[in-house]
């Protein structure tokens, strides 16, 4: 545990360490080797000052442009090759992996249930997270409650996930229940269920879990952008005689609607790429596979990296849409499109 | 840069690492002391003088706290013997490490691993190193049913020749019930010899208003697999071993009535609310190293528990064998006369990375200290089919007999689900036995099964 614990000291000091000593000492050597002075001739001068300028934004953006390529460009092209070769990467089979996926039972469960979890989550953490920003500002303890509701973004999913384990335990129905809501179940006068075996309900547990955790990141988000709400616009609202529920609808939301859609599409890519919650909770058994998982699965269970890019290629090319609309949307929000 | 990182974090890991190493010299049994093969020890270390210095890497599957103690303490053994600095590593994802280091190009030097289908798939890869046909003979001679044992480490390499890959170590009887002595006193049970006589009991249990069995299947990314042992165990109870191959290699196909109808058998207890502590619905979300704990309860939740040796290092603290539990062979059908049928698991040795320190350690593992020192730790699991080992030194009767158990086998089968392809070893047959507790019938289970073979490549 100690060692551990320097160990990570450690790099962090090194990483920030060597990240600085590149910055100024690049830096140092671009002024030094392309100095100007007012000795110079005037035109080299010029010429060495527009040089420098060129030059220092690219060297500023290498480390994070060389990490880019070797960690995210690269690997997707690898993927892609992969998932036209045989299991063990060896020989080419073309569209094999495709057609197999295409034809397979447990990918289109594993499809079905991202579509789920698609459709579900982004709209309820964004409407919870609209309704406590809202709401929260109208009550004493507004703040206390936007704290709790923001803290489970600090915890990891898989951190979530065993804590959840113990809300949803089932023990037998003649054996004390330890799983809150199996206690909660009891104590209504109801037999306790296993809630992880039964189908649909276990993926919409699932899904609780992810919308605990996001919800908080909407809540921030979805509140700095209510305070940016011009005042005058909800006074003369309120001067024309409008009630709470009319201001709510027709000035405050039209008014943050580009700030609801980014949220909506960031927690839509994080449910597309959810594995921990599903990894750790049933890992896929039961009926609650999901695309990630069943990538995972292929590639470090059952060895086949053939299968598990393909799965991999598939959810990427779903993933992407929805992140060049996101983009775009920033960009139009930042207004350097 | 990333290089000088690297560079900066593993001259710290060399620092501490040597301060680690430094502090943990003391042996677990002192040289010299009880009924050890110490004379082994010694001309090991006689015959390994030269190696002093080197670095050794291992990956092992023994990841709880119990496990990974014990075994540190056998090759602190080797290092004090060859002075070779061992660092031995584990993790509970220990088989997709084990993948994800090799095709890394990372791979340990020593490789451990109790799958010998997902080894097989290394060695085809060219990833494993053939330890030569000296081991293969070693094996033969020097292992009780020396031939089955050497037959589990042999694999086909990248062009198709069958050699010997691993070295069996540390071996596990899968086919054990264990129950509380004192319950079954109060009771006025007995331990069952048949198959007859344990079907009887489990009913005179549920007549007396008891619970008969603790199943528990869930295993985090596993889960299924304590019921792919209840099947391999009734296999081998209803048809010869020779049926237990066919269907292990897919010969026979999985859907074949015979094994439809041994699953059946294990659904006639499984999905019998009756005979299950907390009913079906609780098998499948039950720790399984959770589920035998119902037989220390009082009043007790269940009688019997059907699981490997292994299952020893999960029962309360200060719980004691012979005492506080006890166990039985799960016993053989009379009617059927098949011999005394053992099922059983092990972990293979192999060498993922050659060098000299990999080849001594091998060798270090051929001498009986390596196995006395693991059957000699307290509350340790550890059986040997090493016919050298001095059988006195297990810490427990237990183990005693349990080795006992592994030597007479008439009939000893590898954990089938091991030794089949990993999609359907460690993937439909754990789903299908989920799928199963939960409601599925053996039929639908069964074809769910041969599908995913069928559609394997």
């Amino acid at each position: 545990m100690l060692q551990q614990g320097l160990y990570a000291a450690l790099t962090i000091v090194l990483g920030v360490g060597v990240f600085l000593a590149y910055f100024w000492g690049a830096n140092w050597i671009l002024d030094r080797a392309l100095a100007s002075n007012a000795r110079m001739p005037h035109a080299l001068a010029q010429r060495r000052d527009n040089l420098r300028s060129r030059i220092r934004p690219w060297l500023f953006l290498a480390p994070a442009l060389i990490f880019l390529l070797v960690y995210l460009v690269y690997p997707v092209f690898e993927t892609f090759r992969l998932s036209l070769y045989d299991r063990l990467g060896q020989d080419f089979v073309g569209p094999d992996n495709y057609t197999w996926a295409i034809h397979d039972a447990t990918f289109w469960q594993a499809a079905l249930n991202n579509l789920g979890w698609l459709v579900i989550v982004p709209a309820l953490s964004t409407i919870f997270g609209l309704l406590i920003a809202v709401l929260a500002d109208r009550v004493w303890w507004g703040g206390l409650g936007k704290t709790l509701v923001f803290t489970p973004m600090a915890i990891s999913f898989v951190g979530a996930a065993v804590i959840w384990r113990f809300v949803y335990a089932y023990r037998g129905p003649d054996m004390p229940q330890i799983g809150i809501l199996n206690a909660f179940v009891t104590w209504l006068g109801y037999p306790p269920q296993p809630w992880m075996q039964l189908t649909y309900v276990n993926s919409l547990l699932l899904m609780v879990i992810l919308i605990w955790i996001q919800t908080g990141f909407a809540m921030v988000i979805l509140s700095a952008a209510l305070r940016g709400i011009p005042g005058e616009t909800i006074e003369a609202a309120r001067i024309d005689g409008a009630s709470e529920v009319q201001i709510f609808f027709t000035i405050m939301i039209p008014q943050i609607a580009g700030t609801i859609l980014v949220v909506w599409t960031t927690i839509t890519i994080i449910v597309l790429k959810v594995f921990d919650i599903v990894y750790a909770m049933t890992n896929g058994e039961n009926d609650t596979q999901v695309l990630a998982n069943l990538m995972y699965r292929w590639t470090f269970i059952s060895g086949d990296t053939g299968r598990g890019s393909a799965i991999a290629i598939v959810l990427m090319l779903a993933v992407l849409p929805v992140m060049i609309w996101n983009i775009r949307r920033f960009r139009a929000a930042e207004g350097t499109h | 840069m990333k290089r000088l990182l690297l560079t900066g974090a593993s001259a710290a890991a060399v620092i501490f690492g040597g301060a680690a190493f430094v502090s943990a010299q003391d042996l677990a049994f002192p040289i010299g002391e009880g009924a050890f093969s110490w004379e082994s020890l010694e001309a090991f270390t006689a015959a390994h003088t030269d190696l002093a210095g080197q670095t050794l890497t291992i990956w092992s599957p023994w990841n709880n706290e119990g496990d990974a103690a014990q075994w540190e303490s056998v090759w602190r053994y080797f290092e004090q013997a060859t002075g070779i600095d061992v660092q031995s590593g584990s993790s509970p994802n220990y088989e997709e490490q084990a993948r994800i280091d090799i095709a890394a190009g990372s791979p340990p030097n020593i490789l451990i691993l109790p799958q010998p289908g997902l080894l097989a798939d290394f060695a085809a890869q060219g990833a494993l190193t053939p330890l030569g046909p000296e081991t293969a003979q070693w094996i033969e001679d020097n292992y009780a049913a020396g031939a089955s044992w050497a037959a589990l480490g042999q694999f086909a390499g990248p062009d198709g020749t069958v050699q010997q890959y691993g070295l069996p170590y540390k071996q596990e009887v899968k086919s054990l019930v264990w129950y509380s002595p004192d319950n079954f006193a109060e009771m006025g049970y007995e331990v069952p010899t048949t198959m007859e006589e344990l079907y009887a009991l489990q009913d005179q249990i549920v007549a007396d208003g008891g619970t008969p069995w603790c199943i528990g299947i869930e295993s985090g990314g596993a889960t299924g697999w304590p019921a792919t042992d209840w099947i391999e165990d009734l296999m081998l109870r209803n048809y010869p071993p020779e049926v237990y191959d066919q269907w292990v290699t897919n010969e026979i196909p999985f859907n074949d009535p015979r094994v439809v109808d041994v699953i059946d058998q294990f659904g006639a207890i499984v999905k019998n609310d009756q005979m299950v502590a907390g009913g079906t619905a609780a098998v499948a979300g039950t720790a399984f190293g959770d589920s035998p704990l119902g037989l220390f309860t009082v009043p007790p939740q269940c009688y019997l528990h059907r699981q490997a040796s292994f299952i020893a290092s999960f029962f309360p603290e200060g719980t004691v064998a012979g005492e506080d539990y006890d166990f039985f062979y799960l016993p053989p059908f009379e009617s059927k006369d098949l011999g005394n049928p053992v099922l059983g698991s092990g972990n293979i040795v192999t060498i993922a990375r050659d060098s000299p320190a990999a080849r001594a350690f091998v060798e270090f593992l051929e001498t009986p200290i390596a196995h006395e020192i693991w059957m000699a730790a307290p509350n340790s699991a550890f059986l040997s089919a090493h016919m050298g080992a001095n059988p006195e030194v297990y810490s427990s009767q237990a183990l005693r007999d349990q080795g006992q158990i592994l030597l007479n086998a008439t009939t000893f089968r590898f954990d089938g689900s091991d030794l089949m392809p990993g999609p359907i070893g460690a993937g439909a047959f754990w789903t299908g036995m989920v799928d199963f507790v939960n409601g599925a019938s053996a039929q639908q289970v069964a074809d769910q099964i041969q599908a995913a073979w069928d559609a394997l490549r």
